[in-house]
């Protein structure tokens, strides 16, 4: 009804073969990036660079981390780090000159080699296990960059991001930033979703499920799984230079902690492993659920008068927060994707139960 | 109504507009007469309870000035919220605060102010960094809307230093003092003033760094006690000054030459214990206790009149003193650029002119004479030592400034390298 097609079902190969299978996925998608595109004129600026910049950013991220955990199966907790490491080494480059396209690229293969350094773990253990070697790349990595004057920038540990350009346009005000992200999260999007359609994707995939298995069908898991980490990582470092330039302008070690790496494990977790749409949905839920919670509740006590201590109302949205991640996940385990793909499959058919596949 | 794809599109059209609705009545709520201040703040996540009592302090201020009229005919409108020390929540309230049009913004939080002082340098917003924040921002030169309007931890260094040496008979040519602080760039900051200090004093300097947040540091003291300072400072925050309290009273240190920078308040000594603590020293701000006269005022006309903004046994401690400080340095600003300018417009360059002209402000003798000039964002860099006697902390000298000289030199080294940034 919806969808005006009953089931999936091909009569040419062109179709079958296409991102977006069906006439109202592709509208939708075209409809949502024409809104992204106009956002700026459309809505408030606050929405802009406080909430869509962030998530298309964070975004990036998310699929990063993505392309290791769900597409290759490597668990990984020192992202937050991968993402540093390309800051960081961007931020220097450009320091020194060089223009952003090509810091971009530098940060992107400082924290490819890094990454691959320790993602070389991965050939020898998995698991908790790999999740203890990257969780150990994490504060080995926190503990350089703060420990390093040359590096953090010296005693005030912030370090100016210089003014700069992307392909002739000055990356200044509102607007601009969330151009410049925009185009890359949209490269970077067609990129993951078009990846797993290759044989890269496809073996990755092989390793994920079994790497001895993956072995004995000729895809060589060493390989692999080195590729996994220096692609995803490349993808983390690029995307910390776009978060150090179009964000936040200037870095400090702290925005690189932990925490990061546990905020973007989650965003994977919630959105939905392997997923591009669910890290997406994950980036949105994770980063802004407390905000709009806060807010919520702020407005509750403002307008309706209800006396909440400061304190409980400070912690009264993490408490719904995290309420809220459990129901999602005791929802559904499988992600916000899932959720999504539901729904989808139930208005494919509608008004209709079943359909032929 | 039929779900086709008309009406889908129709109806997210309409949603993404509907988006903005919030934003646009906030803005137009209130008169000309209000002067908006943001206090986006980490009630949650490190500082907790430091904020609570800080930001109670300042609303009770700040309720108490209002009810008298407000500064030179402006309303204060505050608004706060949590930022739990997560970057892009600052961020978002941040850019939240400019789009209400708050001319001056107050995170506490030194990752924050670090992070946010450049978009407050480009869009001409007021930023209160009260011991917090690059400690540079001292150089109004360079950083003409960031205004610690506090003494800067290398000051606070420079003058424990400067209290020892008086202690010590005038010299501290031979001595030992340990440093012991959190491993991060909070901790480490006074590290450069402290050396420099050293050269020219002539004392031995140890720095004893513990990881953060510091909840466990009893590898460090018994080095610390092995070293046999002269003197022992601990630098850090939060549950971290606890726990360094506890390990230098189990290393039985003398609690009299043990010394704190701001961040020691009579909550901590509750946890570590008020006897065990007795003799500690800190850096004092601003006078602590019940007595100063806006306090006893904040008592009669605000917590009496049951409109207090939180428990009323923290009236008069030394975060929630701290907190009236501040509240009460922002609203002199406030009262000084309705004084410049009467009719406004309320924009960052009106409060900032306010801001610049404080002069000699003591705010009712709460607060050493404060003078914020175009250069000078410290406000003159006064302090004074405050030792703990079991059930509060008691001024041991009168509010004086040293080491200025030092200070200036590493503040004008890391502002000018800012400038150069480009920034």
């Amino acid at each position: 009804m919806i969808y005006r097609r009953a089931g999936i079902s091909f009569t040419r190969y062109q179709d079958e073969r296409q991102l977006w299978k069906l006439p109202t996925d592709r509208w939708a998608v075209i409809v949502i990036f024409a809104l992204l595109l106009v956002a700026p004129f459309l809505v408030d600026r606050l929405f802009v660079v406080g909430y869509l910049l962030p998530l298309i950013i964070w975004s990036m991220a998310a699929m990063g981390l993505n392309l290791l955990m769900g597409g290759a199966g490597q668990i990984h907790l020192g992202y937050g780090a991968v993402i540093g490491i390309g800051a960081y080494a961007s931020v220097h480059a450009m320091r020194a000159g060089l223009p952003f396209e090509l810091a971009m690229i530098v940060g992107g293969l400082a924290s490819a080699v890094i990454g691959v350094v320790f993602g070389a773990a991965a050939l020898r253990v998995k698991g908790l296990y790999l999740a203890m070697a990257t969780l150990a790349m994490q504060y080995i990595v926190d503990f350089v960059i703060v420990q390093v004057p040359a590096i953090s920038g010296g005693t005030q540990a912030a370090l100016s991001v210089p003014r700069t350009s992307f392909l002739g346009i000055a990356i200044q005000g509102d607007r601009a930033p969330y151009y410049v992200a925009l185009a890359l999260c949209a490269v970077l999007t067609l990129f993951m979703l078009n990846v797993r359609r290759t044989s890269f994707g496809r073996a990755l995939a092989a390793v994920r499920e079994k790497d001895y298995a993956a072995s004995i069908i000729g895809v060589d898991p060493f390989r692999y799984k080195l590729l996994a980490f220096w692609v995803s990582s490349f993808i983390g470092g690029m995307t910390g230079a776009v978060l150090a330039v179009c964000y936040y302008r200037t870095i400090s070690p702290d925005q690189f902690h932990l925490d990061l790496s546990i905020q973007l494990v989650a965003m994977v977790i919630v959105g939905g492993l392997g997923s591009v749409l669910g890290g997406f949905l994950g980036v949105g839920l994770i980063l802004f659920a407390p905000i709009v919670l806060n807010q919520l509740i702020g407005l509750a006590a403002d307008q309706f008068g209800v006396a909440i201590p400061t304190d409980l109302r400070a912690h009264l949205p993490l408490m719904l927060y995290g309420g809220l991640i459990m129901g999602f996940l005791l929802l559904e385990p499988l992600g916000l994707a899932k959720i999504y793909s539901n729904i989808r499959n139930y208005l494919l058919v509608w008004p209709f139960r079943h359909a032929r596949q | 109504m039929s779900l086709t794809r008309r009406n889908i599109l129709t109806g997210a059209a309409v949603a993404a507009l509907a988006s903005q609705l919030p934003v646009r009545v906030a803005l137009a709520q209130g008169g000309d007469k209000v002067v908006r201040i943001a206090m986006p703040m980490d009630f949650t996540k490190v500082y907790t309870f430091v904020t609570a009592e800080y930001n109670q302090g300042q609303r009770d201020y700040i309720t108490m000035m209002n009810q008298r009229g407000g500064m030179g005919g402006y309303t204060i409108a505050i608004d706060i919220s949590d930022h739990a020390n997560d970057q892009p929540r600052a961020i978002e309230a941040y850019e939240r605060a400019k789009s209400q049009g708050a001319v001056l913004v107050d995170p506490l939080s030194t990752p924050v102010a670090r992070a946010l002082t450049p978009r407050a340098l480009e869009d001409k917003i007021n930023m209160v960094t009260a011991f917090s924040g690059r400690s540079d921002a001292a150089d109004g030169t360079v950083f003409p809307y960031v205004f610690p309007l506090s003494p800067n931890y290398w000051t606070q260094a420079g003058l424990l230093i400067e209290y020892f040496k008086q202690q010590d008979g005038g010299s501290l040519d031979g001595k030992t003092i340990c440093f012991v602080h959190i491993d991060t760039p909070f901790g480490k900051e006074p590290l450069p003033v402290l050396e420099a200090l050293a050269a020219k004093e002539g004392f031995k300097l140890q720095a004893f760094p513990y990881t953060p947040p510091g909840n466990d540091q009893s590898a460090i003291w018994p080095q610390v006690r092995r070293a046999r300072p002269d003197w022992t400072m601990f630098w850090g925050a939060g549950v971290g000054q606890t726990v360094a309290l506890t390990e230098a009273a189990r290393n039985g240190l003398d609690m009299g030459r043990v010394c704190s920078s701001v961040w020691l308040s009579e909550s901590d000594m509750d946890v570590v214990g008020r006897d065990q603590t007795v003799g500690v020293l800190k850096f004092e701000p601003c006078v602590s206790g019940r007595e100063p006269q806006v306090i006893q005022e904040i008592l009669t006309e605000v917590v009496g009149a049951g409109k207090g903004a939180g428990p009323e046994d923290k009236v008069g401690t030394a975060y929630y003193n701290y907190g009236v400080m501040l509240a009460a340095l922002m609203l002199e600003g406030v009262r000084r650029a309705a004084e410049i300018a009467p009719d406004g417009p309320v924009n960052g360059e009106w409060l900032n002119a306010g801001l610049h002209s404080i002069t000699e402000f003591t705010a009712e003798g709460l607060i050493p004479p404060t003078t914020i000039t175009p250069e000078d964002h410290q406000g003159g860099g006064m302090g004074r030592v405050a030792r703990w006697n079991g059930e509060a902390f008691e001024p041991m000298t009168d509010w004086f400034s040293a080491n200025q000289d030092v200070v200036w030199e590493e503040v004008r080294k890391y502002s000018s390298e800012f400038a150069k940034s480009g920034q």
